[in-house]
């Protein structure tokens, strides 16, 4: 079943349209990266799918449910988003700070369950960040602070994540250890992942699905491989690509012309 | 820190029944108290009664709701508009209830007593002037906080100049209008404290009971409601109670500055960020404090006062200082 579904999706701001008539199914248990250039959209669907922005035109359904007919709370139940640029509340433990996923579920004038508890230790637990549990959230490094905006999406406990660039300011090493959680979670516990990412390689690589979009509209969909190697995505870029196979694995280099 | 402040704000309670030019000492106070219930007996004489039923308990207990709720609604206003300088005031109740008062005043002509239906007008101001800011920066939920604090500016202004001129206009009554503005406690009755009390009791605990939604919206507005936060109906929850609360404070004792930016600020270097503590401990802490502060306003040059709004600023401000140079930076 698709877990995912946008149909002749429009967002427009005023006048101007971000994004025009994209139709998506995603599966569940899948990995889907939205590339393309700066401006083409790519965000503005993110948070489409997110919630964030009620699309002008068309409808997005998670889980068969359409979003436009949903409460904040129940939505945030069924769809959690890591924002491209988070805030980092000063003062703020890490514990509290992952705990802010459990808000959708025990509700703003009830404290936190013990199961609710329970989910916050586990998420620590499981990203590796309980031994900051107590520090004050603007102490962390980009990477666990990263980790931490993570985990407060796994502690909404929903079926689907968004993520808006979540690698952006993370070194190497950062990069790959939070895709490859992100990974295991698909694998494992039948996440459903959309993600927007500028890095074709590290985007072919981790998903199982690209969406190429140019200027609002949906150039091509497919498996990765066939994305990366296409002429769409080097026309799009309006540049000269060149995806070479290292050890099995498509590594897309852009070549001076 | 919660024993510390509600030690203090008995220690302030008990100050402001028993300080004043009429000395009263503490044991016949309470004497007094046990045998309006039955037990001791009484050694107050019927002038140190009066003057404790009729004039300090009053003022005292009027100060304790005025603080309460002016340190709790701008806690309120800091956390919802995520701004450090929001008092509550922020959206034109000041200058509204200053316009209502002026009004009230200047209107007997003469200006030689301040009339009885003075609060009232202040109250109309004050509530005005924050329904018109909600209406033009507000209503549409997707407008952000910065839209609402920018139409409370512009409100504030039309309205203080509006204020100014009716002053200017009338001279004879410049002296009561700018009594009224910096605020007092001197005119406190029970029948003050009975008309006030529903407003502060109930505005102040839906402020207390937003401290968790407050934590999340910590995140900004986008982030609140991707966590499940319906970012508009809580800020017109929010604004309501404070604004509410703030306006019938306001309308019963003027306009006194200070305790609704110092205070809450002065809570969150010690307690930490969240409003989850930062709101409950602002009552108390608020309370406290202008009690204090009025029992030093009527008693350093007795037998008259000092303005209240003086007094708040004269001693909130060197503690506030003292606090932000021991401690970190202000977050919020």
């Amino acid at each position: 079943m698709s877990q995912v579904e946008l149909r002749d999706v429009t967002v427009s701001v005023g006048a101007k349209v971000l994004v025009s008539n994209v139709t998506v199914a995603i599966q569940s248990g899948t990995w889907c990266t939205i590339v393309g250039p700066n401006g083409a959209g790519k965000t503005s669907l993110v948070e489409a799918i997110a919630g964030l922005r009620r699309p002008s035109r068309g409808t997005v359904s998670i889980g068969g449910r359409v979003l436009a007919a949903m409460n904040e709370r129940e939505r945030a139940r069924l769809v959690a988003l890591v924002p491209q640029h988070p805030v980092v509340p000063s003062g703020m433990t890490v514990y509290d700070y992952v705990a802010l996923g459990r808000v959708a579920h025990h509700g703003l004038l009830r404290a936190a369950t013990t199961r609710d508890r329970a989910i916050v230790d586990s998420v620590l637990e499981r990203l590796s960040l309980g031994e900051f549990r107590d520090r004050d959230v603007v102490t962390l490094s980009g990477g666990e602070r990263q980790r931490m905006v993570l985990g407060r999406a796994f502690a909404q406990s929903t079926m689907v994540i968004v993520l808006d660039e979540p690698i952006t300011g993370l070194d190497l090493r950062h990069q790959m250890e939070l895709l490859e959680l992100l990974r295991s979670e698909v694998a494992d516990g039948g996440l459903t992942v959309v993600a927007t990412l500028h890095d074709l390689t590290l985007a072919g690589q981790f998903a199982d699905r690209l969406i190429l979009l140019n200027q609002g509209e949906l150039v091509l969909d497919g498996a990765a491989g066939d994305v990366v190697r296409s002429d769409e995505l080097a026309h799009c870029y309006g540049m000269n690509l060149r995806v070479i196979d290292v050890d099995g694995a498509d590594v897309v280099v852009p070549v001076r012309r | 820190m919660v024993a510390l402040s509600l030690t203090g704000l008995v220690i302030a309670a008990i100050g402001g029944l028993v300080i004043g030019p009429t000395s009263i000492g503490i044991g016949p106070v309470v004497g007094n108290v046990l045998s309006h219930l039955g037990v001791g007996h009484n050694t107050l004489s019927t002038l140190q009664s009066t003057v404790l039923w009729q004039l300090r308990a009053p003022r005292m207990v009027l100060g304790l709701l005025a603080g309460a709720m002016l340190a709790v609604a701008g806690g309120t206003y800091q956390g919802v508009f995520r701004n450090p300088l929001a008092d509550p005031y922020l959206l034109g109740v000041a200058a509204g209830a200053g316009l209502g008062a002026t009004i009230a005043i200047v209107d007997v002509g003469s200006g030689l007593v301040t009339p009885a239906w003075t609060p009232l007008l202040a109250f109309v101001g004050a509530m005005g002037a924050v329904i018109v800011t909600w209406l033009i920066g507000g209503r549409n939920s997707r407008s952000s906080g910065a839209t609402l604090i920018l139409a409370g500016v512009a409100v504030a202004s039309l309205l203080t100049s509006a204020q100014t001129f009716l002053q200017q206009q009338s001279s004879g009554s410049i002296a009561r209008v700018y009594i009224w503005l910096l605020g007092s406690l001197a005119s406190a009755s029970w029948h003050s404290v009975w008309i006030v009390v529903p407003y502060v009791a109930v505005c102040s605990m839906v402020c207390v009971a937003a401290g968790r939604a407050l934590d999340v919206m910590s995140v900004g507005e986008d982030e609140s409601r991707s966590l499940g936060v319906r970012v508009g109906r809580v800020r017109l929850v929010v604004i309501a109670a404070s604004s509410l609360g703030t306006a019938a404070v306001v309308s019963a004792v003027g306009l006194i500055g200070f305790v609704g930016i110092i205070v809450p600020h002065v809570v969150r270097l010690l307690v930490g960020t969240s409003y989850r503590r930062i709101l409950p401990i602002s009552v108390v802490v608020g309370a406290a404090f202008l009690v204090l502060a009025d029992t030093i306003a009527r008693t350093v040059m007795a037998p008259s006062e000092l303005p209240l709004g003086v007094v708040t600023a004269l001693v909130g401000a060197p503690v506030f200082v003292l606090i932000l140079s021991l401690r970190r930076p202000v977050a919020v």
